[in-house]
């Protein structure tokens, strides 16, 4: 069914994932929408004058949509707007829709989707993939894994975005020959890697949620020669606590051995 | 008897504490400059950007688990902690101490990899050949495939250092000190030419191997990651000039990665040492590093920051800002048509940001919000550019009102919440006017001493 331009706005539902926000930005294209009056909203929050579609995620379509963005923008950008989408803002469904057709406008070359940051969707997509590449940078540095009895290796994060995905890559391939996991309290989500396998995330229901873990003999014995270890690399003529806190955000230190 | 139960481990924890807190004056401690994913059948992988695991109270990094294998040293050089005169426990650990210490932390995710460095044990080629097999037990009996940073030590046999490159990243030579003559009177062990010639080894290896890795693809790697170096800063009386000098030849001349700065701390207390009442010379080290930046990728020379007439460094201006006020002429520089290496010398404007800035003017020409929205920083970067031809707002184009602005800025130029509105000065903007009156100015008040 087309509809006459300017006429209506069209709002598409998704939900929070990856593939359907894919999904509804090939609904677009496939529906011929005017792409100046159609959004995309996360939340269910009511607008006036327009017309809600939901949104039912589609592998195929997902899949779709993936090899267009890698064809048109490369690896590198695509991949941007996949970290984009793993924000915890709600507005980063348009955000990236709004990229995505800009980009595709524009006919603009590999590598260059977010040249025009004067665009304030553009931008808005862009900072949001760069909270995102932050936060799993600084994930890499201070996660921490601890030795559970039999020799598993066990981690607990609670990053605001969903960062779990860009993650398990890093560790999967520094740690091929451990077993081990990531557990996100705030999303209940698991990223398992078994020694010498494939990694695969596991989402968990409430009662799923770790506890009474027992950790292996030698633990708390590198925890504390841990400790010690910062400690005595610390030049005390140096002190310097406020660039501590810059470097190490204080929000990582609850999950860090070495403050507690 | 309780504590007698596991001797062992009492023992660990103490060499650990000792080891490190030898080692902890040692700053050129980077994991960056290598690539390597892992290989499937051992732990570790290296990325190139380097990954900083915690970060100390002074605020420094701690990228890799930094021991000296021993502090135990023949040298009396005046400086170090770890000096044979100076009296402190020593302890020296067993190689396998150091390996099951990396792996169990490196699986923990606590570090990076290992740096390794050793007071002179015996004679320099002993020392060299025991930090040897300590990296090949690491290397091969472990099969640890992470970072690894050793020091080369100076005065060492050539094949000691170069069998011992095939199985780092890094090495390093520590210059100590900028000249020759502060060298000759703070280390009388040792001598430019020694520490010279081990870093010259280095570079030819590694442009050798360089030759090799083109010719067969699976040749064992040479110091991948390249060299670094370090010098201590304030211990004897060079200028910034001479220092920055020196830096610019080691780039040149023997293309090292890093030089790395260490503001001096007197923890001999040796006569012929400074003493430094206000603390370490902080602020002189960070003018330096901020110097580095600008001859490794802004494109400067260390003749057009510094000459012989002003040998050190302004302490208000960082070096860019300095630069730019003495080259007035230069600027303001249009935004939206300039080329990048005219953008890179523009303070407030980094690397990032310039070719953010060139990225972006492709697609529409560029305001000063989009400018804010890229990553320069405004308040230092309006008073030397303009956005098709206009500047943020009026400026006295003179060095010193440009300086009264940079220096005092918050004072000064009053800004909107969103930080780019400019409106008047009135009577009541002052920024000591919201100051809270002291009891001190109350009493002088109240008894008519105003």
């Amino acid at each position: 069914m087309r509809r006459r331009k300017g006429t209506y706005m069209i709002v598409y539902r998704c939900e929070d994932t990856l593939e359907s926000v894919f999904t509804a930005i090939y609904q677009a294209y496939e529906e011929k929408r005017n792409h100046n009056d159609t959004y995309l909203s996360l939340t269910d929050d009511p607008m006036l004058f327009a017309e809600d579609i939901p949104v039912v995620a589609d592998e195929e379509k997902t899949r779709k949509v993936m090899g267009t963005l890698r064809r048109r923008f490369g690896w590198e950008d695509s991949e941007k707007l996949c970290m984009a989408l793993a924000s915890e803002d709600e507005g980063k469904a348009q955000a990236v829709y709004r990229t995505v057709v800009q980009g595709l406008r524009g006919r603009c070359g590999r590598g260059h989707l977010f040249d025009n940051l004067a665009d304030s969707q553009v931008y808005k997509a862009f900072a949001l993939a760069r909270g995102v590449s932050t936060e799993a940078g600084h994930q890499k540095q201070f996660l921490r894994f601890q030795e559970l009895e039999g020799g598993m290796l066990y981690s607990r994060i609670g990053p605001k975005n969903d960062v779990m995905v860009f993650l398990m890559p890093h560790f999967a391939d520094r740690l091929s020959i451990e077993n081990f996991v990531i557990y996100d309290e705030k999303r209940n989500l698991f990223g398992i890697h078994p020694g010498q396998g494939r990694w695969y995330l596991l989402r968990g229901e409430e009662a799923d949620r770790p506890a009474g873990l027992r950790f292996s003999d030698k633990e708390l014995q590198y925890q504390e020669l841990f400790r010690q270890f910062c400690h005595s690399i610390t030049i005390e003529e140096r002190r310097n606590r406020k660039l501590q806190a810059g470097m190490l955000p204080l929000r990582f230190r609850e999950y860090m051995v070495e403050f507690q | 008897m309780e504590y007698l139960k596991n001797p062992q481990d009492k023992a660990i924890e103490d060499k650990l504490q000792i080891l490190t807190d030898a080692a902890k004056y040692d700053v050129a401690c980077t994991s960056s400059g290598v690539d390597r994913p892992g290989d499937g059948k051992s732990i570790g992988s290296c990325v190139a950007a380097g990954i900083c695991h915690s970060f100390s109270g002074d605020g420094r990094c701690i990228s890799l688990l930094k021991i000296l294998l021993t502090n135990e040293c023949v040298y009396d050089c005046k400086y170090c902690r770890n000096r044979n005169s100076s009296d402190i426990p020593r302890a020296t650990f067993t190689p396998e101490e150091v390996c099951t210490l990396t792996m169990e932390f490196y699986r923990r995710n606590y570090i990076e990899g290992l740096f390794l460095s050793s007071g002179i044990i015996g004679s320099p080629t002993f020392t060299m050949e025991l930090i040897y097999r300590t990296v090949w037990l690491l290397r091969n009996r472990y099969r640890f495939n992470g970072y690894v940073h050793v020091k080369a030590i100076p005065g060492a046999a050539p094949e000691a250092i170069e069998q011992t490159g095939y199985l780092v990243d890094r090495m390093s030579v520590n210059l100590e000190l900028p000249t020759a003559e502060g060298l000759r009177s703070l280390a009388p062990n040792k001598h430019r030419k020694s520490i010279l010639t081990p870093m010259r080894q280095i570079q030819n290896g590694i442009q050798i191997n360089r030759g090799d890795l083109v010719l067969y693809r699976n040749a064992p790697k040479f110091v991948g990651g390249g060299q670094s170096t370090q010098m201590i800063i304030g211990a004897t009386p060079e200028s910034d000039y001479q220092i920055i000098n020196v830096a610019e030849n080691l780039y040149r001349k023997f293309e090292l990665k890093r030089v790395f700065y260490s503001a001096f701390v007197n923890v001999t207390g040796d006569k012929s040492l400074p003493a430094l009442p206000g603390g370490p010379p902080l602020l002189r080290e960070h003018r330096l590093y901020q110097a580095d930046w600008l001859l490794r990728f802004y494109g400067f020379r260390a003749e057009e920051l510094l000459d012989e007439k002003r040998p050190f460094f302004n302490v208000m201006l960082d070096p860019k800002e300095d630069w730019a006020v003495r080259h007035l002429e230069r600027f303001p520089v249009e935004i939206n048509r300039a080329p990048i290496e005219e953008l890179l010398r523009v303070p407030g404007i980094g690397v990032k940001s310039a070719r953010r800035i060139v990225a972006a003017r492709r697609s529409g020409s560029l305001a000063f919000g989009d400018l804010k929205k890229i990553g320069v920083v405004l308040k230092r970067a309006l008073y030397f550019i303009t956005c098709n031809g206009r500047m943020m707002y009026p400026v006295k184009l003179d060095e010193d009102s440009i300086v009264r602005g940079l220096t005092s800025e918050k004072d000064r130029v009053q800004f909107g919440s969103d930080g780019m509105s400019y409106r008047q000065l009135s009577l009541f903007d002052d920024a000591a006017f919201t100051r809270p009156v002291t009891v001190q100015e109350r009493q002088q008040a109240a008894v008519g001493q105003l």
